[in-house]
């Protein structure tokens, strides 16, 4: 939210104008100033004149010649390019000397023969605003001669604040005025809100049929407006708040939604029809043209404010065409509604419209507030659209507001803050606060005020006496646990890691998404099991991957198309079955597992200078490699994937031997439950080290230890993504392709 | 010539013989010469048998004190022509070190990793346990355990990614951040607990320069009998100066998270600048990086998982990994950790 400094100030007198003073408090409060913003400082020697003749050039059809006064007695001249104004106008004059934004400066010059003593400006080269129509037209009652800066209210300096969720109370100038008030100890003002009225009743009748999402509706009729551009003061703090000015009867509800944080709507009384208003949910079918000219099918979930005609406005979220204020307003029915926040969020999520009105009522606005803030807006109005206020004010109250009484034992307090707070210290920050406190034995009765819904338990007001104590006070001390350390499983893990790093792979981090058809890529015949996300932002976060080996393949691509030669990428991480988790059978089943693609030269022992490519012999290599260093049986039998080469048993004599040897060490029983699943599980149910002598058969069923398969191929054909020329491979932990290039 | 003349004389002419002897070789001769079958030595020996006892014990004597004479002279030679031969060979086979070699190639963890690795160090040695938990996970976790109001909007399907699997109720989703590592670490664990669950999370968000659908967290948690907001600070400020350096100050600035009472955001000083400097590029010329997330165990977090909130009291906190290898190694954007770039991902050694 953008809080202008010198709008704030109307609230509140500040203990200190500077801005890194103010942002340090306003933080240490909780609410982050993400930005500071000076307004207007960056000109000098820009006064209030106004135009009292205007001649034509005599050599220049463009400009026009123009007298005038500066308020001290003289006319000047002054040549003018704009024509969006005429004799009589009050604008903003860079007499000779002045200096605007960027560094330009104003001269006396002399344009095609005639004296030019100084410029007439425009709210762009101002750096006020965008408007390039033409030069600025001040008010007609402006003082002649005074700086332009002194009628803006400039230099200024606006905070923009992060307000979080829970405070909605904050989301306005007087809410922040309320928290530094709290913060420095000051006292800070509300604005008038009384009224002069005139005799009468609103013509329009108000029912609430929806009490179960909206508390209150209060309104109040001005009559006789004159619906026009608001005055300067106005139109300028809309904008340093972040709002575009529309019109006098738009931007009052926006002044005082940010002023004091209830949003309002106006309505055109005489566009209203059939005389009533009345709040209810939608039903199927109907549609409702909203002010940004959109046609909205509603639904029974969405909250409406209904007139003789049907929907006429998206309850607190924005209104309707129908409705809406215009230049041939004169009669304004203005609203200020209390809507329950889950309706509001749904429907501005439904219909992707979210206002400054939708975001406050989603947070909670105070349902104590319309009354003020209705007056409030009328007031103004009045003031500046001319106009009467009916006195009679429609207040239909669904349900009432009722304040919340919190019980703080102190001991509660000192357990989680330590010593600092007393009693009586609590019970006096609480009071700052606005709670009214009173003490209950060892503890404080709180009753907290309407506009903080988010104090309802202890807890909530502990968080209130940390913040006010100014976190930056808190001493650090030093709590230890009783005994750290890893899991086996965590130190398995990392020595895992360790060991593929130091036979030269890189860890490679991807995304768990794949598309159907990498499913398909390491699955023996159907893909199955598959879990899919039901709300994907894109088609291809819709799968989980059920191997990390396409993700790998991917990467190999890529890198290889940046040109690497030499790639060798291994992951650990998580896939997904649609089927029971054995650790939790409720949720789906995410195996760790370990995956590797080689790609390029890859020697004997990551020794560089073999041109050697990565092949299955590789891939054989680095599973024999992780199975000696967890101590675990390695096999290999032959295989059939989709992604790999098709394989058969062929090995030499020797190689042979060597593993009839390793299997009389190590290969003890069945594989793990899912012998189809093409990476290598990392879970300490199938990666367990076999301590005893095997006493069965390869492939047997007898149980001593497990082991894990390997597998041999080369990725098929159609699996190549990698547009490279030379050889690759692929290691897939226990499905060892390689890949000729 | 008799027996003591001729000792006399072999011991003299070895002496002299050995002296002379330029190669073990030699010297081998020398002692064959000298001691071998046929040498004076043996001839006396052989000898030795025809004498009178008296005599046989007295030449016995001179034999053997002549033959170990000879052995010790001929060993000092040898090891002088042993040391000779060592300090040539080794002369000779002096490696030349510009020499070409062949490369042992090395690979690297990402930096991710690394990270993870690092702050789980940094908690181990404060006595944490590392905790994991499943990322296709539980609404109930996710959310509810975690004093997650129910209309929240970090439910909603914009924000959260949802499962198609299991029981609709079950609102099967990937978790939206480490957190519910913590819900289900209480639930199966008694006080005292002291962790830290390191994990991916993820979020319907379009990748930018900021945003990761999928990016890590290290969630951590303290519950004790009396556990402090001091202690949360303590902590955090102690894990800052490790990881960042011993002159890192912290501070924390109050915020909102449903499942923390206070809730803080920490801001960690500046390391490049140390606060002092209005150009610095990492923390923008404010002195402060913003860290992470933080706060008091909310008595409902403890309600959810069947602890009592008056027995117990304890601190949480969450930070993204990314997060902490972007400000310490000056990283512009967080795509960069999904590339998988070999040429990004080999500037992290280690």
């Amino acid at each position: 939210m953008r809080v202008p400094l010198r709008w704030l100030s109307d609230y509140i007198d500040l203990p200190t104008t500077d801005p890194d003073e103010l942002a340090h408090a306003l933080a240490m409060l909780g609410h982050k100033v993400e930005g500071i913003e000076e307004v207007g400082a960056d000109w000098t020697g820009v006064v209030v004149g106004r135009v009292e003749r205007i001649d034509p050039h005599p050599d220049a059809d463009r400009v026009r010649v123009t007298h005038v006064d500066l308020g001290d007695g003289d006319l000047h001249q002054i040549i003018c390019g704009a024509w969006n104004f005429d004799t009589g106008a009050v604008v903003p004059v860079a007499v000779p000397g002045a200096v605007l934004a960027g560094g330009f400066e104003i001269a006396r010059r002399r344009i095609r023969g005639v004296d030019s003593h100084g410029m007439i400006c425009s709210e762009r080269e101002l750096g006020l605003g965008d408007d390039q129509t033409g030069i600025m037209v001040l008010a007609a009652n402006t003082p002649l001669g005074v700086p332009l800066a002194s009628v803006l209210d400039l230099p200024d300096v606006v905070f923009d604040l992060e307000i979080t969720n829970n405070r909605p109370d904050a989301m306005s100038m007087v809410g922040v005025a309320r928290e530094l008030a709290a913060w420095f100890r000051v006292p800070y003002h509300r604005p008038e809100v009384t009224l002069v009225t005139v005799p009468g009743a609103p013509t329009v009748a108000i029912t609430i049929s929806a009490p179960d999402g909206c508390d209150r509706f209060v309104a109040r009729e001005i009559r006789n407006v004159t619906v026009g551009p608001s005055p300067l003061w106005m139109r300028e703090r809309l904008r340093r708040a972040g709002m575009r000015p529309i019109s006098n009867a738009v931007d009052v509800t926006n002044y005082v939604m940010l002023e004091l944080g209830q949003p309002l709507h106006a309505f055109d009384a005489d566009r209203i029809a059939g005389d009533r208003l009345e709040v209810r949910w939608a039903n199927d079918g109907e549609t409702l043209t909203t002010l940004d000219g959109t046609v909205r099918p509603l639904t029974p979930a969405d909250l409406v404010i209904v007139d003789g005609d049907g929907p006429t406005s998206l309850a607190a979220v924005m209104g309707g065409a129908r409705s809406e204020v215009s230049h041939t307003t004169s009669r304004v029915l203005m609203e200020a509604a209390s809507w329950h926040p889950a309706t509001v969020m749904y429907t501005s999520r439904r219909h992707q419209l979210r206002s400054e009105a939708s975001t406050r009522f989603e947070r909670g606005v105070d349902p104590n507030l319309g009354p003020d803030a209705n007056a409030r807006a009328c007031r103004l109005l009045a003031e500046i659209g001319g106009g009467m206020v009916l006195e009679d004010v429609v207040d239909v109250l669904a349900n009432e507001a009722h304040r919340v009484t919190v019980t703080l034992p102190i001991g509660e307090v000192q357990r989680i803050l330590g010593d600092r707070y007393t009693l009586d210290t609590a019970a006096e920050t609480l009071r700052r606060l606005e709670l009214d406190v009173v003490a209950d034995g060892d503890a404080l009765e709180a009753t907290v005020p309407t506009f903080r819904p988010d104090l309802t338990r202890p807890a909530d007001l502990i968080e209130e006496l940390a913040r006010l104590a100014d976190f930056d006070t808190f001493p650090e001390t030093l709590p230890t646990g009783p005994a750290g350390g890893l899991t086996a499983d965590q130190r398995r893990l990392r020595r895992m890691h360790d060991l593929m790093r130091g036979l030269g792979w890189h860890q490679a981090i991807n995304l768990p998404f794949v598309t159907t058809e990498e499913l398909g890529l390491f699955t023996d015949g159907d893909v199955h099991e598959v879990v899919s996300v039901r709300n994907p932002l894109r088609d291809e976060q819709a799968r989980l991957r059920q191997s990390l080996l396409p993700g790998l393949l991917r990467n190999v691509r890529d890198n290889r198309n940046r040109g690497a030669s030499r790639v060798a990428m291994f992951e650990t991480g998580r896939v997904f079955y649609a089927r029971p988790w054995v650790e939790d059978t409720r949720v789906p089943d995410q195996p760790m597992r370990l995956a590797a693609v080689a790609s390029g030269p890859f020697g004997d022992g990551g020794v560089e200078g073999s041109t050697a490519p990565a092949d299955a012999t590789v891939a054989f290599a680095v599973v024999a490699a992780i199975g000696e260093q967890m101590g675990v049986a390695m096999e290999r039998r032959p295989a059939r994937l989709p992604g790999l080469h098709q394989t058969r048993r062929r090995v030499r004599a020797e190689r042979s031997h060597r593993c009839r040897r390793a299997r009389s060490r190590f290969a003890a029983g069945p594989t793990g439950s899912h012998p189809d699943d093409p990476d290598l599980d990392l879970s300490s149910r199938r990666l367990r080290p076999v301590v005893r002598r095997p006493r069965c058969a390869p492939g047997g069923g007898a149980g001593g230890g497990h082991c894990v398969r390997v597998r041999s191929g080369r990725i098929c054909d159609g699996v190549r993504r990698v547009p490279a020329r030379g050889r690759g491979g692929a290691v897939g932990g226990d499905s060892l392709p390689s890949a000729r290039r | 010539m008799d027996l003591a003349d001729t000792l006399t004389d072999l011991r003299n002419r070895t002496s002299v013989a050995a002296g002379e002897a330029s190669t073990l070789e030699g010297l081998d001769t020398v002692e064959t010469e000298a001691l071998g079958a046929r040498s004076p030595i043996a001839e006396a020996r052989r000898r030795l048998g025809s004498l009178d006892a008296e005599e046989r014990t007295a030449a016995g004597r001179a034999i053997q004190e002549t033959a170990a004479a000879i052995q010790g002279v001929i060993a000092v030679r040898r090891a002088e022509l042993e040391r000779a031969v060592r300090t040539a060979r080794i002369a000779a086979e002096a490696i030349d070190v510009t020499l070409d070699y062949r490369t042992l190639r090395t690979g690297g963890l990402h930096p991710v990793q690394q990270v993870i690795d690092e702050v789980a160090e940094i908690f181990v040695g404060l006595g944490y346990k590392v905790a994991e938990g499943p990322e296709a996970e539980l609404s109930w976790y996710n959310f509810d355990a975690l004093n997650t109001p129910p209309d929240h909007p970090g439910r909603l399907e914009s924000d959260t990614m949802y499962l198609d699997y299991g029981r609709p109720e079950d609102g099967m989703l990937l978790r939206a951040h480490t957190s519910p590592i913590q819900a289900r670490y209480m639930e199966q664990h008694q006080p005292p607990v002291y962790v830290v669950a390191p994990g991916k999370a993820y979020r319907n968000d379009t990748i930018d320069a900021s945003h990761l659908p999928v990016f890590h967290q290290i969630e951590g948690l303290a519950v004790d009998e009396s556990i402090t907001f001091s202690d949360l600070k303590g902590t955090l400020a102690e894990f800052a100066r490790q990881y960042f350096g011993p002159k890192t100050t912290v501070r924390m600035r109050p915020h909102y998270f449903p499942f923390t009472e206070p809730s803080a955001e920490l801001d960690v000083s500046c390391f490049n600048c140390d606060g002092g400097s209005a150009a610095c590029r990492v923390c923008k010329g404010t002195g402060w990086l913003e860290m992470l997330g933080c706060g008091i165990v909310d008595p409902n977090v403890f309600l959810a998982v069947g602890y009592d909130p008056n027995e117990v009291s304890g601190f949480a906190f969450g930070v993204g990994v990314e997060r902490l290898a972007m400000v310490r190694h000056g990283i512009d954007s967080i795509r960069h950790f999904i590339d998988n770039d070999l040429r990004f991902l080999a500037q992290f050694p280690g």
